[in-house]
């Protein structure tokens, strides 16, 4: 696994594209919320529109409210994770690093643990972030560990849509069309289909499909208290549920991209 | 001689098309092994193949007497059809991952790369060369960590003469040193001037393979011209172990059996009272070999 990453690192550490979509990660995550919990973004007109989310900030609510901003933020990096495995087929790259001596599921895992990786960094991002902003708007670290399942949400969300994107690139392999599908997809496709499969059924299945699944486990701040409440009342799925469910994903993405890779030409 | 490559029936097919059909040869250790044919027989499919980025339909193929696949692959220096690598990283930077992947602790970057002439554009980007120098890259990448084997598929695309000239002299000299050489190419000079052994390949089916000496025997042919040329053709006739005479403008072309030699023609023409004003041994060239080959049926 080492000397995978160790390659997969020479690979990328020169590339422009990596820095600057990383880099823009991590400054634009921050600061969107940063202007948020000042009450600079608002709701409506000029100075004097609203900002309901500002209160969001403090130990526990922050780590919901990071991780469902997170949620949208995460587009960057999945691009970042469908443009490294597509050049390698516009480069034919993939093609001479296995004349060059590399299995095929070397090569297929050598991406697998650079999407841990990224998961992995990703989430001590999200970490290092929602405790300086708790610290910051709560005044202390008191409370800091509660809800601090969502740190590991967080992880599980993070590497379902990353394997999302590792499994757009490898099948559709030019980088424009994979960008394309990938953002149609997890902006308007998905939501088709999750409206088509709940209207059509009394428990809301269509909310387990491929990135709703993780999306739902960060549900709108504002509204996890309504929504606590309504599941009391209406048929609903568990955390759990929805955690089983990402999970699945992720082992989904991971077989059957490796069935079509060994079974394929390359 | 001990075979480096052993193909047995490898057959491919894209839906409907036939790429390639029960292909079967071996690689002598130590040739420089040429596969011809037209654009479409499948010479690069095969190459494919047997670097493991193809899967064969049916067949066989080993390396080294049957070395596992990936281990055989680190000992082989593989170009195939374009030189493939990180447009946004230098010559240095790529070959180093070359390197990595192919387990070669030895850093041999530096006289590589001067070796193909590419040292003094070193850090430059892969995606700021010339087509030229891309394949020279790719060449020097293909000779990284002491191969056994270079598998080159068209390697003099892009070279100027003196670039096609230089490659012919690497293989030579490489050869000289003990690497076998697979050369895939369309440049039928190219190949005669460096092979000893040659598959021609047509649709996908294997059309001969062997030594180049064995597949090019009694295919010889030996051009006349005297003052009388009627006479001459008169008296050739008579000649036993003359297949054919083509005349063409004031020429006689004899296509002869292997034992008829320029002497022997020179000596039965001499007794016959005449006397040749030129007199050349044609070697057929494999070209004219590939064309009437690859153009029956």
């Amino acid at each position: 696994m080492k000397e995978l990453l160790a390659i997969e690192w020479l690979k990328i550490r020169r590339f422009r594209t990596f820095w600057i979509l990383s880099g823009l990660f991590i400054v634009l995550l921050p600061l969107w919320n940063y202007e948020i919990s000042q009450g600079v973004i608002r709701a409506g007109g000029g100075n004097k529109g609203v900002n309901f989310l500002s209160t969001q900030y403090s130990f526990p609510d922050v780590w919901n409210n990071l991780g469902w901003w997170g949620s949208i933020f995460i587009m960057f990096i999945s691009i970042l994770v469908i443009i490294i495995i597509t050049q390698e087929y516009s480069y034919r790259t993939n093609r001479q690093n296995i004349m060059d001596g590399w299995k095929k599921l070397q090569f297929y895992h050598a991406k697998v643990y650079l999407v841990i990786v990224l998961s992995f960094v990703v989430t001590v991002y999200f970490f290092l972030l929602g405790v300086v902003f708790g610290r910051v708007n709560s005044g202390s670290f008191t409370g800091v560990f509660d809800e601090f399942q969502h740190t590991a949400y967080f992880f599980l969300l993070t590497l379902d849509y990353l394997g999302f994107a590792l499994l757009i690139g490898l099948f559709i392999k030019k980088t424009g069309l994979a960008i394309g599908l990938f953002i149609l997809y997890s902006l308007i496709i998905e939501n088709l289909l999750r409206g088509m499969i709940n209207h059509y059924t009394d428990l809301p299945w269509g909310n387990l499909l491929p990135l709703q699944a993780s999306d739902e486990l960060f549900p709108f701040p504002l509204l996890r208290q309504a929504r606590a409440a309504m599941m009391a009342q209406t048929p609903s799925l568990s955390m759990t549920v929805y955690t089983c469910g990402a999970s699945a994903w992720c082992l989904i993405y991971y077989f059957s991209c490796r069935a079509s890779l060994l079974r394929n030409d390359w | 001689m001990k075979s480096i490559l052993s193909i047995q029936n490898v057959s491919k097919s894209y839906g409907p098309v036939r790429a390639l059909h029960t292909v079967s040869f071996d690689v002598p250790e130590g040739s420089v092994f040429g596969i011809l044919g037209p654009n479409g027989s499948g010479k690069t499919t095969l190459l494919g193949i047997v670097l493991d980025v193809l899967i064969a339909g049916a067949g066989t193929y080993s390396w080294f007497d049957g070395m596992s696949p990936d281990a055989a692959r680190r000992e082989i220096g593989a170009l195939l059809e374009t030189p493939n690598f990180y447009h946004y990283l230098s010559a240095f930077d790529n070959l180093q991952i070359t390197a990595a992947i192919r387990k070669k602790g030895k850093d041999d970057r530096i006289p590589i790369l001067k070796q193909v002439g590419l040292f003094e554009r070193k850090d430059s980007r892969f995606q700021t060369y010339s087509l030229g120098m891309k394949q020279r890259l790719a060449i020097g990448a293909a000779l990284l960590g002491n191969p056994k084997v270079l598998v080159l598929d068209e390697p003099t695309n892009g070279l100027d003469p003196a670039g096609i000239a230089e490659i012919r002299e690497l293989i030579r000299k490489l050869n000289k040193e003990g690497i076998t050489i697979i050369i895939a190419s369309h440049l039928l000079d190219e190949i005669e001037k460096v092979c000893t052994h040659v598959a021609i390949l047509k649709k996908g089916e294997l059309l001969l393979n062997g030594p180049v000496n064995e597949v090019l025997l009694s295919e010889d042919q030996v051009e006349v011209r005297a003052a009388d040329m009627i006479l001459l053709q008169q008296v050739l006739q008579k000649m036993s172990g003359i297949r054919k005479i083509n005349g063409s403008g004031d020429t006689l072309n004899l296509t002869c059996e292997p034992s008829v030699t320029p002497v022997a023609v020179n000596e039965f023409c001499i007794k016959n009272g005449i006397v040749l004003s030129h007199l050349l041994l044609k070697k057929k060239s494999l070209e004219t070999k590939f064309m009437e080959l690859t153009n029956k049926g």
